[in-house]
């Protein structure tokens, strides 16, 4: 998946653990390669090539996948959008000389953007456009962690830690009794946590503007971008959500990034608890006054 | 929060569910899922990015610690009070931070067990390294066990975080405990842990926060079950007392009745009482009053002196074929004033918590 992963199982004999070890890194690359937009046999590429075309049928995973995309850009008010991958074709974060796209560059991008027009049911998909493309990036990772936990507990695995790039899911405790340590990384310092979540069962995950970021004339660009205006999100350095499910946790993070200076709001309805770092440094929590300004 | 939910629920695979068993367990499977969980206090007053995690997360990590503790098992492997992962955006910084092993072998004879562990634990700025022994006795009968543990365990601490210096953390664990069935219908387990730590306690994320460099810590846990075969159901007690050389005692008590009823069913009250005192050098609100250079200091509320009590109910029932499913609801509440053999600590807000779980259960 491009970034660091690590499994941690106990709680069964070494048979149990090895072979539910292998079942679940056999499910992550499936996964990985089910949806990555870089392999030409993908579901993801084969939905993508027949954009402006005729519907792709998809199976049920895949169904529930889009049925999932399309609650989080309702929460997110149409923020977060599975199609808006192709803004990385302006904003170039690997540009040895980055440079801001013109406003007809945007504009061209964001006419192929536009979930609400993608036409999906439980048993096929179409893009409606050509050049429109889906990219499930923002949710696969999370889903993989939260499937890593359920082979795992199928398979009689009391207790597990699997960190799928930075999305963490736990459950059982560890093996003495006490709940998981996790760490919360600094957005400014990658040596060392911001603060620590102790959890038995559930999930923490992190999104930040560290991640994929390009600098132009001093400023941060981040990979987080608004499907709307297509500008890159700028309110937040990093947003770590605790839930129940790394894909719950997950898509919080990215959708309170999103929501910049509303995030507070969103996240006192959503009800999960949540830490973030402002542009300036500055923590916010859970337990922080909810309003609608940042100090 | 619902409509996500409803969304993620609805993803193939991400509950748990028999009927796709790769391998077939030996023994039941258990899924757990959170539907809703709420916690409150008044005002919004915290002095430290940590606490809002650990009120957080109390109510769970006690609620499930307690469910499915063995105080046997606290003398395998390290227990490092660090993280166990980090939480990042992407995998960028987190690499190659952890590497981590830890075997345990036991031997069955006919009378008794030994058991031998070791664990080592290397991060980029931590290692740990741990051993155990243990031995288990029973009679001919079964009915006494006997348990015998020892483990040490060597922590070497190197922060790469700002303001902080290298540390060495020794520990010793001891356990004895005895499992005695007194009756087909009593069994009594009594365990005694004793733990002698010496080296870096103090919170490397709290500013000022100073404790002892030596930390002993003796606990004792007994628990009782009685069943009550006419009433078809079975009374579980537990209690555990734990000194603390920081200067905290703790007392818990628990009390549950497991009541099965007819056509499948079967319900569960449960009640907890625990209850604190604050570590010598706790020092009240505000922040930082009472601190004294070079002295011993924290503001960590959760070494302050405070009560709780957490009330709960589950409901089981039983389907065909293996199937049973269960809901439960618990509400937890701490409050200073709730502190028994004392008086609590001043200026801490209470804290309430409420969770609602259901569960599907195969046995096989």
């Amino acid at each position: 998946m491009g970034s660091a992963n690590e499994l941690v199982l106990g709680g069964a004999d070494d048979t149990t653990l090895t072979r539910a070890a292998t079942v679940a890194i056999d499910d992550v690359h499936r996964i990985e390669a089910k949806y990555s937009r870089y392999r030409d046999d993908s579901v993801t590429t084969h939905i993508n090539r027949a954009a402006g075309g005729d519907a792709v049928a998809v199976d049920a995973e895949t169904a529930a996948l889009l049925g999932y995309a399309d609650a989080c850009h309702r929460e997110s008010e149409g923020r977060f959008d599975i199609t808006s991958g192709v803004l990385r074709s302006v904003w170039d974060f690997r540009s040895p000389s980055p440079r801001k796209p013109t406003a007809a560059m945007l504009a061209e991008v964001l006419s192929r953007i536009g979930w609400a027009e993608v036409e999906w049911s439980a048993t096929s998909v179409r893009l409606p456009r050509a050049g429109m493309e889906l990219d499930f990036g923002g949710i696969g990772k999370e889903y993989a962690a939260d499937r890593v936990a359920t082979l795992c507990i199928e398979a009689g695995v009391k207790h597990g830690c699997v960190n799928l790039g930075g999305d963490v899911r736990v459950w059982g405790g560890r093996p003495d009794g006490a709940p998981w340590g996790i760490g919360v990384r600094h957005p400014r310092d990658e040596q060392s946590a911001l603060a620590g979540v102790d959890l038995v069962d559930g999930a923490v995950a992190t999104s930040g503007d560290y991640e994929r970021y390009v600098e132009i004339d001093g400023r941060r660009y981040c990979h987080i971008i608004d499907a709307q205006s297509g500008e890159p999100v700028s309110a937040w350095q990093s947003i770590s959500v605790i839930a129940p499910l790394a894909i719950v946790a997950g898509s919080h993070a990215t959708i309170g990034m999103l929501y910049a200076d509303r995030a507070p709001a969103f996240f006192a309805r959503s009800g999960l608890r949540w830490l973030g770092v402002d542009a300036e440094g500055g923590v916010h929590s859970a337990l922080d006054d909810d309003g609608p300004g940042l100090h | 929060m619902r409509p996500l939910w409803a969304a993620a629920l609805a993803l193939p695979g991400i509950l748990p569910a028999a009927a796709v068993a790769q391998s077939v367990p030996d023994q039941g499977i258990f899924t757990l899922s959170y539907l809703d969980y709420r916690d409150w206090q008044p005002g919004a007053d915290r002095m430290t990015v940590r606490s809002p995690s650990f009120y957080v997360l109390a109510p769970f990590a006690e609620k499930w610690t307690v469910q499915g503790s063995v105080v046997y098992d606290q003398m395998s492997g390290a227990s490092p009070l660090w993280f166990n992962t980090l939480s990042g955006a992407s995998g960028e910084g987190v690499h190659d931070y952890r590497t981590a092993g830890d075997v345990k072998v036991t031997r069955y004879y006919d009378r008794y067990a030994i058991g031998i562990g070791g664990a080592y634990s290397h991060e980029r700025d931590y290692i740990s390294r741990a051993a155990s022994l243990d031995v288990r006795w029973w009679t001919a009968d079964r009915n006494t066990t006997l348990a015998f543990g020892f483990g040490g365990s060597a922590d070497y601490i190197h922060p790469t975080d700002r303001n902080l210096n290298d540390g060495n953390r020794e520990t010793y664990d001891y356990l004895i405990g005895i499992t005695q069935n007194l009756s087909p219908v009593d069994i009594v387990q009594s365990n005694v842990t004793y733990n002698d730590g010496r080296g870096y306690y103090s919170d490397p994320y709290k500013p000022l926060d100073t404790r002892p460099e030596r930390r002993r810590i003796l606990a004792w846990l007994t628990r009782y079950n009685h069943a009550f075969v006419e009433q078809n159901a079975t009374l579980r007690l537990g209690y555990r007392f734990l000194n603390d050389s920081f200067g905290g005692t703790s007392n818990a008590f628990d009390i549950a009745w497991v009541q099965t009823l007819p056509q499948g069913w079967t319900l569960t009250p449960s009640y907890r009482y625990y209850t604190q005192g604050a570590a010598d050098f706790y020092m009240n609100p505000p922040y930082p009053s009472g601190y004294v250079r070079g002295g011993y200091y924290s503001a960590d509320t959760r070494l302050a002196a405070f009560g709780a009590m957490t009330f709960g109910l589950r409901a089981d029932y039983d389907l065909t074929q293996g199937w049973s499913l269960y809901l439960s609801a618990d509400y937890y509440r701490q409050d200073p004033s709730w502190r028994a053999f004392g008086e609590g600590s001043p200026g801490i807000l209470t804290f309430s918590a409420r969770w609602f779980a259901a569960g599907v259960n195969k046995t096989f």
